[in-house]
């Protein structure tokens, strides 16, 4: 309607018409008016925190100081420089990017093979295991600990039973400090690929049939189909997916929390679950701080991943 | 769930950094004195904060208090364990305390020190009612916050039939007495392990500083913590023996430890009030007689660790008087042995302690006597943070094999670099 007007106003400019720039101002504070509750949401619990923990990093307030501000010190980059030489976030910082650097390859690669497996003609009760494998990525992380707990159990555990059978006395996965981190990159990968496998079924499906028989009928077999064909249509599909589950490993820290609590000898502490720690001995600007570099980490990461998976000009 | 929490307490605390224009912390700050309290009875609404069991039973306990007090209405909210830290923080920012908390000993130095803690009024609270040990938990430079609510100390549980079965009859007074039975256990007895002691996990430094205090040692020695010191280290050595003799396991896993108890396969474990009931329901009929509870063993004294919880008023406090005359109602002897009654939380007040419920059970006697010698950590603001990297040394001594001076050596360097926070 206002469009209408506004090219009918500017055909035929007419002296008692109201000035353009009144009109706009008017047209603006329509728009604004739609977008204010989101707006002021946005601004409040979102935008003002995100600013809110920039200032934070760089003081040094911690619970003691909360009922008076103004006992706060400004203190620059100390944080910051502090987290450097803190062996605890070195230590947490070196088991995420272990977790990410297995985990992301480990849960793409069954995601995909899952999804490949799911889009061809081999499988037999497609839906059964559609829901079979999408069921953990809907299920509480608390009901999926207990399970899993009692599969890794060293005693009891399914795992270490079927073990035995072949003569292998199992390890206490989660009590020992070098079998924890792989126990839960296993955990994380099961949870994490059926979510991967709708989105990277959507992405197969959505690639024309008739490209597979063009090749079939130019004799590519089945493998140089999948890597000439599937593979490049399938790259922004991918992409989205190295970049959602790298930003979800970055942050991890459910799994953890709920098997190990960051042990044993610190082998499972994880970035976030490290800042989630500073954050409960009440040091607010450190944990700002640490929150920072994990933000920046991120960006770095989501960054090379466009770098390396984005489309080319080819 | 987490992380909307995280987001909450960024929300609060950037609220509470738009105020902080002006810079720099006062050192020291001047020293609370108590306010005296209104005479006469309670009145209005008194908003009670508390976790766990607490929570969720003290509305209904209440009621004898406010039929005393029919002014008065007292209305609490329950809330999480886990979630009490940031919530008890939250609103200490905003200054949107209740009248009354429930504040867990871990945090009582960290709390006090923010100063949203009432003093408490001296004529109303006799500080020599309560176990010393509690009482000292609520002390912050010189002045107590709050009052101690209810107990829990650690004693020696041990399998009185599988240590007659290994010729001892008397239970373990020393330090020695300890290892001999342990060991007589294994060998003769049958058990796998004579003795459970937390190799490291959370909270694995209530189960060494016994043995520290017992030879001595001391956490902080004016306002510097005092961890490597040779009292430490020999108790280090002694609790590391028991994981290098294997006469304790390193990784028994959760919830193992009653069952193997109860089936002979552990000998012995060092642990709180709490246990005496779930092995009555874990062991079965008869089972009661099979176990006994011993003080802790004595090297030079036989210190044990105390805890439990205190419960407090905070300066915003919209009914301040009647706060704290509830508080002064649930510390009377037999307001807490009702307490007893209703969650078995153990009376913090000892006279409450020679009431019949608490004296007729042999095991729970043996705790009470164990609460006269019994001490917390400092009250410091950073404990949490500072015990926390004390149990990452205990695992490294239990599990790790890291040796006793070094471990020592380690925990100052770590607590030091924290520091007391004052």
């Amino acid at each position: 309607m206002t469009a209408v007007q506004e090219k009918a106003a500017g055909e035929v400019p007419l002296r008692d018409t109201p000035a353009p720039d009144r009109r706009r101002w008017r047209r603006a504070v329509t728009g604004w008016a739609f977008a204010a509750p989101f707006t002021v949401l946005f601004v409040v619990f979102s935008a003002l925190p995100v600013v809110a923990a920039l200032v934070l990093s760089l003081t040094d307030l911690r619970s003691t100081d909360l009922r008076n501000p103004f006992a706060v010190n400004f203190v620059g980059f100390d944080n910051y420089t502090k987290l450097f030489s803190d062996e605890l976030f070195l230590k947490s910082a070196g088991n995420t990017l272990i977790f990410v650097l297995v985990g992301v390859p480990l849960t793409m690669v069954i995601a995909l093979a899952a999804a490949t497996g799911l889009n061809s003609g081999l499988l037999r009760f497609k839906a059964l295991f559609r829901v079979g494998f999408y069921l953990p990525a809907v299920t509480s992380i608390v009901a999926i600990a207990v399970i899993w707990r009692f599969l890794l159990d060293p005693e009891a555990g399914l795992l270490n039973n079927l073990l035995s059978l072949i003569g292998i006395d199992g390890p206490n996965w989660l009590g020992d400090s070098s079998t924890a981190l792989p126990s839960l990159i296993a955990m994380s990968a099961w949870r994490n690929f059926g979510f991967l496998m709708v989105i990277f079924l959507a992405g197969l499906q959505g690639i024309p049939g008739d490209l597979y028989e063009a090749a079939t009928i130019d004799g590519a077999g089945r493998w140089q189909q999948f890597r000439s064909i599937t593979l490049p249509l399938l790259r922004p599909t991918l992409l989205f997916g190295a970049v959602v589950t790298g930003i979800g490993y970055l942050q991890l820290f459910e799994e953890p929390f709920v098997m190990t609590q960051g042990g044993p000898l610190n082998s499972t502490l994880s970035v976030s679950y490290h800042i989630y720690n500073q954050f409960g001995f009440g040091n607010y600007g450190y944990a700002a701080a640490a929150s920072y570099v994990l933000f920046v980490a991120i960006v770095g990461l989501s960054v090379l991943q466009f770098r390396l998976l984005g489309s080319r000009e080819d | 769930m987490r992380r909307h929490r995280r987001i909450a307490t960024a929300v609060v605390v950037a609220a509470a950094m738009t105020l902080a224009a002006g810079c720099g912390r006062d050192s020291g700050g001047s020293q609370d004195t108590a306010k005296a309290v209104s005479d006469g009875k309670a009145t209005g609404e008194i908003t009670v904060w508390a976790m766990g069991t607490e929570g969720e039973k003290l509305a209904d306990f209440a009621k004898d208090f406010t039929a005393e007090n029919p002014d008065a209405k007292v209305t609490v909210t329950a809330i999480p364990w886990d979630a009490a830290h940031q919530k008890i923080a939250g609103a200490i920012a905003a200054k949107q305390t209740p009248d009354v908390s429930m504040i867990g000993t871990t945090f009582q130095g960290e709390f006090a020190k923010t100063g949203a803690l009432d003093p408490t009024p001296t004529d109303l609270f006799a500080k020599d009612s309560y176990f010393p040990g509690a009482w000292d938990s609520t002390v912050v430079d010189g002045t107590a916050y709050g009052v101690p609510w209810y107990v829990e100390t650690r004693g020696i549980y041990y399998r009185k039939d599988l240590a007659a079965k290994a010729g001892i009859t008397a239970p373990p007074k020393t330090w020695d007495d300890l290892k001999t039975m342990a060991k007589a256990m294994q060998d003769k007895a049958g058990v796998k392990y004579g003795m459970n002691l937390q190799p490291g996990k959370t909270g694995s430094w209530q189960s060494v500083m016994p043995f520290a205090w017992s030879n001595g040692a001391e956490i902080t020695s004016g306002d510097k913590f005092s961890f490597d010191t040779p009292e430490m280290t020999e108790a280090l050595q002694y609790y590391q023996s028991f994981f290098t003799e294997k006469l304790a396991p390193t990784n028994l896993p959760e919830g193992q430890l009653e069952p193997d108890f109860v089936a002979g396969r552990i000998g012995a474990f060092m642990s709180g009030p709490w246990h005496v009931g779930i092995l009555n329901e874990q062991g079965g009929a008869g089972f009661a007689d099979k176990f006994a509870v011993a003080p802790m063993p004595v090297k030079k004294t036989g210190t044990s660790f105390i805890g439990g919880s205190n419960i407090a008023v905070f300066k915003d406090a919209k009914n301040r008087d009647s706060a704290w005359k509830f508080l002064q109602w649930l510390s009377k002897p037999d307001v807490q042995v009702k307490w007893y009654k209703a969650v078995t939380d153990l009376p913090a007040v000892q006279s409450a302690w020679t009431d019949p419920a608490l004296t007729g059970d042999a095991n729970l006697k043996v705790f009470g006597e164990q609460l006269k010698d019994a001490k917390a950590p400092p009250a410091i603001p950073t404990w949490e943070q500072v015990s926390a990297a004390f149990d990452t040394e205990v695992e490294k001594l239990a599990i790790g094999g890291q040796d006793a001076a070094a471990t020592a050596k380690n925990i100052e360097t770590k607590a030091s670099s924290i520091g007391t926070g004052s």
